[in-house]
């Protein structure tokens, strides 16, 4: 085994706009026709698995594409383009570049297609629940329906021409949790194209973007966390070029005196945790940002509404687990999803 | 007297037949605890149909032929084209069957939905470590 240090590589106007910081583990394997790469970015561990001759190169430049996305929209960083519009909140629209603002014009649009299940000034309720900071607590009625108030995309000002962004109220705060990795994961994707990468996969914090197929010419085969058994899987789905993110009630929750659960995905429009039926929703999409933004959406806004809101988003297919642990999925992945053990999954048409 | 005679031949006849059925009984057990059920990688199936024959016992007496279906590299049906065991008629070969189906292990390249999982963090750790020596 043959490790290495991945040195980011960054263009000249990259490094212009961060500041110089190392991933916490930055180290590459080499298993059989396999390289693998480590790092901890965006609060979350990210993993690569590249085959072929490029795969060194490709590594790097995935490696610094994501330390420099991480500097960039983190609002948790004091001096990423998002905790500085969050700082001028109330004030005048703050500079910020341009895939910051791809990204916000993304989420904006999300939220437009399902104002109820999916916000990305969900700031304010995401620091009352100490959401990604502490663990979680349930924050008292009054203050959530303050943090309620402040949560609406319609106060996020987006001017495309210089790029800016602002915020129309003091208070108000943007959190891209619910699409910051899946924008990362696209441009994880164009890299590795970049760099002629036909077969790969990164994990992305649970995030999977699949690039081509494997080696041997087959499908990847992508399994599906069992949302209440950490040693299995509720199933797996065969994919090639397409992304699988999840969302479920299990990834981080604490339980109350009376043993309800509260878990980290908020709905904005009571600005509690979401209570829509399911514990888990799996997205497969060809795109990693719709993929993630969709899980979040989807897992807020149950099936019957999740199923329309699908339908706007051809090529994407979603596995849908009920609070029963009965598993439903879209006819387009009724070949090529895999049931565990013991679970039961209908196919809807 | 003859009585006597009378019965130890027929006790010898039947130990004489008990020791032959036995060895016979024996390879059969022999024959199917060395059966190798480990050749096939659940990971690597090509889709379609596909004919299994088993032609087993010391007189061929349990051979059997059945059909597999592969969709989307998992195994999705087995059926018995036919089967010459004698036991057969009551052989609960479906239950067989659907265990082999079920239990066809989900190995996969990568899980969603596992944002910290344990081999992930372990597999960190231990880069670091390998990492932090080298400086």
């Amino acid at each position: 085994m043959v490790q290495n240090r991945v040195a980011a590589r960054r263009s000249d106007a990259d490094r212009s706009s961060i500041r110089a910081r190392r991933c916490t583990l930055d180290a590459t394997q080499e298993s059989g026709p396999s390289v693998r790469a480590t790092q901890f970015a965006m609060g979350t561990i990210m993993s690569y698995t590249v085959f072929g001759p490029a795969a060194r190169a490709s590594l790097a430049a995935a490696c610094g594409e994501i330390e420099r996305l991480d500097s960039l929209l983190s609002r948790f960083s004091a001096d990423s383009e998002i905790a500085r519009i969050n700082r001028g909140a109330g004030r005048e629209p703050v500079p910020i570049g341009p895939q910051t603002h791809a990204v916000l014009l993304e989420a904006s649009a999300f939220s437009r297609r399902c104002p109820d299940c999916f916000a990305v000034t969900v700031g304010p309720l995401v620091d009352l629940w100490n959401i990604g900071v502490k663990s979680l607590h349930r924050p008292d009625q009054s203050k959530i329906e303050q943090a309620r108030g402040l949560v609406n995309d319609g106060d996020l000002i987006l001017d495309p021409l210089k790029p800016s962004a602002g915020l129309r109220r003091a208070g108000q705060s943007v959190d891209l949790g619910a699409i910051g990795k899946g924008f990362a994961g696209d441009r994880i994707r164009e890299v590795f194209h970049r760099c002629g990468i036909r077969a790969a996969y990164a994990n992305l914090g649970g995030n999977v973007v699949a690039v081509g197929s494997r080696p041997d010419g087959l499908p990847w085969r992508i399994g599906i966390q069992h949302p209440r058994d950490t040693d299995r899987l509720i199933g797996c789905v065969s994919v090639v070029d397409r992304s699988a993110v999840t969302s479920g009630d299990y990834q981080r929750y604490v339980t109350d005196s009376r043993g309800n659960r509260h878990h980290h995905i908020l709905d904005p429009s009571t600005g509690y945790p979401a209570d829509s039926g399911l514990i888990s929703v799996t997205v497969v999409s060809p795109g990693a940002m719709v993929a993630d933004a969709l899980a979040t959406a989807l897992f807020v806004a149950g099936i019957e509404r999740g199923l329309e809101l699908l339908e706007h988003y051809p090529g994407t297919d979603a596995v849908f687990v009920h609070s029963d642990l009965r598993v439903s999925i879209t006819a387009g992945l009724k070949h090529r999803f895999q049931a565990g053990q013991n679970t039961e999954f209908t196919i809807m048409d | 007297m003859n009585g006597w005679l009378i019965a130890l031949i027929i006790v010898a006849v039947l130990g004489a037949g008990g020791g032959i059925g036995w060895s016979y009984i024996a390879r059969e057990h022999r024959e199917a605890r060395s059966l190798p059920l480990d050749a096939v990688d659940f990971s690597k199936l090509e889709d379609g149909t596909f004919h299994g024959v088993y032609e087993g016992g010391i007189y061929k007496w349990r051979t059997n032929e059945c059909e597999v279906t592969v969709q989307n590299g998992k195994v999705t049906d087995i059926r018995l084209a036919s089967s010459k065991d004698p036991g057969g008629e009551n052989a609960d070969f479906r239950m067989l069957y659907d265990r082999v189906i079920t239990a066809q292990s989900l190995q996969v390249d990568t899980i969603t939905g596992a944002t910290l999982t344990s081999k992930a963090y372990l597999q960190a750790v231990e880069n670091a470590l390998v990492e932090s020596k080298r400086e």
